[in-house]
């Protein structure tokens, strides 16, 4: 396997070191080189980068698995090749997996390659040292194997990538499939906010660092949130964090929940000793304003309209963004899920916290609902609170 | 159930007989057309939260019975001027249903010792079923709590089940029903 760390590996290398800084460890391995113009160009404008908190299966090193492959004589009897394979061997769990590839070394005399089979469909004992002859992989000595050069063993990618980065060093092994969502791949990359979207996004989070200052001032923890419904740029609710009132579960994202119950009509507590903490009320709604325009990261979850009921407004959350300074608890994160938030963002991470750190309650696949997570935004700006 | 300040769980049988409580109010809800969900929160043998879901009178999704209930112990803690925290390290949550994730974060935010509870959460759970949140390593999120599943655990599911026949008029469509 050595000398698979190509010169493409290296020059990826050294753009990840470049690229590190603050990152998770995590990201830095998968991080792509990034548009060079793109990048001076953010820079002169930001200070902060936004990051997306994937899932771990879309986080993870490519699984690989030991198969046998061969190169194919004839190519004219590539397609008989497969059938007949597809009897033998079907490599059912591999649906991802191209049956045949081009071959790679221009100096053979072969143009393509075919999965045989993978190392675990065969006996132990049919491999003694690894050494394997096309007899060992037919025993029933069918003639399949005439259209067949010497096997060799490859390493071939145990599921179907789900990023970029994944198919970029799945492909490296063996072809697969893939659906790319470029939703993903451009936050990946750092490009799925243009300059305009980076200015508006940081000036929600401006306000909940306004809202946490606020907070502090009266001996809170110095933790602000803001809801804005993305279709209209509405911020629903402003608030910061309560723990140190009377109620030690108001953080910051409960607090914004209640607030924006609060305008549909709702809530639970009594903001009034709290003027910093408000929300927009039903009144100020017009019309269909909580259909959501913006393009999910994840576009097969439901961030669709059928959670508005007939009088207008949203079902809780539905369809709308959450801006916190730092990330959510445990409990935050997941009153958000059964709140149906549809984005979150952040700025610092939490030693606790769920959309990241300890868990990442967000991409919890048992839960009934997801969201989208990003962090770093306004990061510098908050970390001295915490 | 306390001695010398340190939390001692109740007996069993103690146990039991809170938990049929908590069933009670679970019925209770069920006949006024709420999630029957019911739960107690005991503190030295006096129950000082009552708690039924309110998520459809508040629009707000957090309003667990657990939740509630913890604010009727808070409100007590307030008019009977006592420390809300060695109240809390010396209270018992009995709830019909395992607590979900928030709640089970909720919980250990503030320290409660036990939560004795019925059936399984299966879609939310957050004391084993989907996460184990009172056994988990969280160092900044209170401390580990106790928690006993499995009392009166069919009864608690029939509860449920005769509650989601006749759909909750206010929650979005879901996809999966749909296709049923």
């Amino acid at each position: 396997m050595a000398g698979v760390g190509d010169a493409g590996g290296l020059r990826r290398q050294r753009l990840l070191t470049h690229y590190d800084k603050s990152r998770n460890s995590y990201v830095e391995g998968i991080m792509e080189p990034q548009c060079k113009k793109r990048k001076t160009k953010a820079i002169s404008t930001f200070t902060w980068e936004l990051m997306p908190v994937l899932s771990d299966e879309e986080l993870c090193e490519v699984e690989l698995l030991e198969a046998y492959a061969a190169p194919i004589i004839n190519k004219r009897q590539t397609s008989c090749l497969i059938k007949q394979l597809a009897c033998i061997y079907p490599l059912n769990s591999l649906p991802h997996i191209k049956r045949v590839r081009t071959c790679r070394d221009k100096n053979t005399n072969h143009s393509l390659e075919i999965i045989i089979c993978l190392l675990r469909d065969l006996n132990c004992t049919d491999v003694p040292n690894g050494e394997i002859s096309l007899s060992d992989l037919f025993p029933d000595g069918k003639d399949i194997g005439i259209g067949l050069g010497e096997p060799f063993q490859v390493m071939i990618p145990a599921c179907q990538p789900l990023t970029r980065p994944q198919f970029e060093a799945a492909s490296q092994h063996w072809p697969t499939t893939f659906h790319e969502n470029k939703q993903v791949t451009n936050a990946l990359r750092g490009h799925l906010f243009n300059t305009e979207e980076r200015a508006k996004v940081q000036t929600f989070m401006e306000k909940a660092i306004k809202a946490a200052k606020l907070g502090k001032e009266i001996g809170m923890e110095p933790v602000g949130a803001v809801v804005v419904n993305p279709a209209t740029d509405e911020v629903i609710a402003v608030g910061h964090d309560c723990r140190n009132g009377p109620n030690p579960l108001l953080h910051a994202v409960m607090v914004c929940i209640d607030l924006v119950a609060y305008g549909q009509g709702g809530g639970a507590f009594n903001h009034d000793r709290y003027p910093n903490c408000h929300f927009k009320s039903e009144a100020s709604f017009s019309g269909d304003h909580a259909f959501n325009t913006g393009k999910p990261l994840h576009p097969s979850e439901d961030h669709s309209p059928t959670g508005v009921p007939v009088n207008g407004l949203p079902y809780i959350c539905t369809g709308y963004d959450l801006y916190v300074s730092r990330e959510p608890c445990v409990m935050c994160a997941m009153a958000l899920v059964h709140s149906r938030i549809r984005t979150v963002f952040y700025a610092t991470s939490s030693p606790d916290g769920a959309l990241g750190t300890k868990y990442k309650i967000h991409t919890k696949k048992d839960l009934n609902h997801h969201y989208d997570v990003f962090k770093g935004l306004l990061e510098g700006e908050c970390q001295f609170f915490s | 159930m306390d001695e010398g300040g340190r939390f001692r769980p109740p007996e069993r049988e103690e146990q039991e007989r809170w938990m049929e409580r908590a069933l009670g109010t679970a019925k209770e809800a069920l006949e006024n057309g709420e999630v029957p969900v019911g739960c107690l929160m005991v503190y030295h043998n006096e129950i000082l939260g009552l708690g039924r879901n309110e998520v459809n009178e508040t629009k707000n999704a957090t309003r667990h019975a657990e939740m509630v209930a913890i604010d009727q112990v808070l409100e007590w803690c307030r008019q009977k001027d006592k420390d809300r925290e060695e109240v809390f390290e010396h209270t018992v949550l009995y709830v019909t249903v395992e607590p979900c994730i928030m709640c089970a974060a909720a919980l250990r935010l503030l320290n409660i010792p036990l939560v004795v509870y019925g059936c399984q959460n299966e879609r939310f759970g957050g004391c084993g079923s989907v996460l184990n949140i009172p056994a988990d390593d969280l160092k900044h999120s209170g401390a580990p709590f106790q928690s006993i599943g499995g009392y009166r655990a069919e009864e608690a599911v029939e509860l449920l089940k005769t509650f989601y026949k006749a759909e909750n008029p206010n929650a979005p469509k879901s996809k999966v029903r749909k296709k049923q």
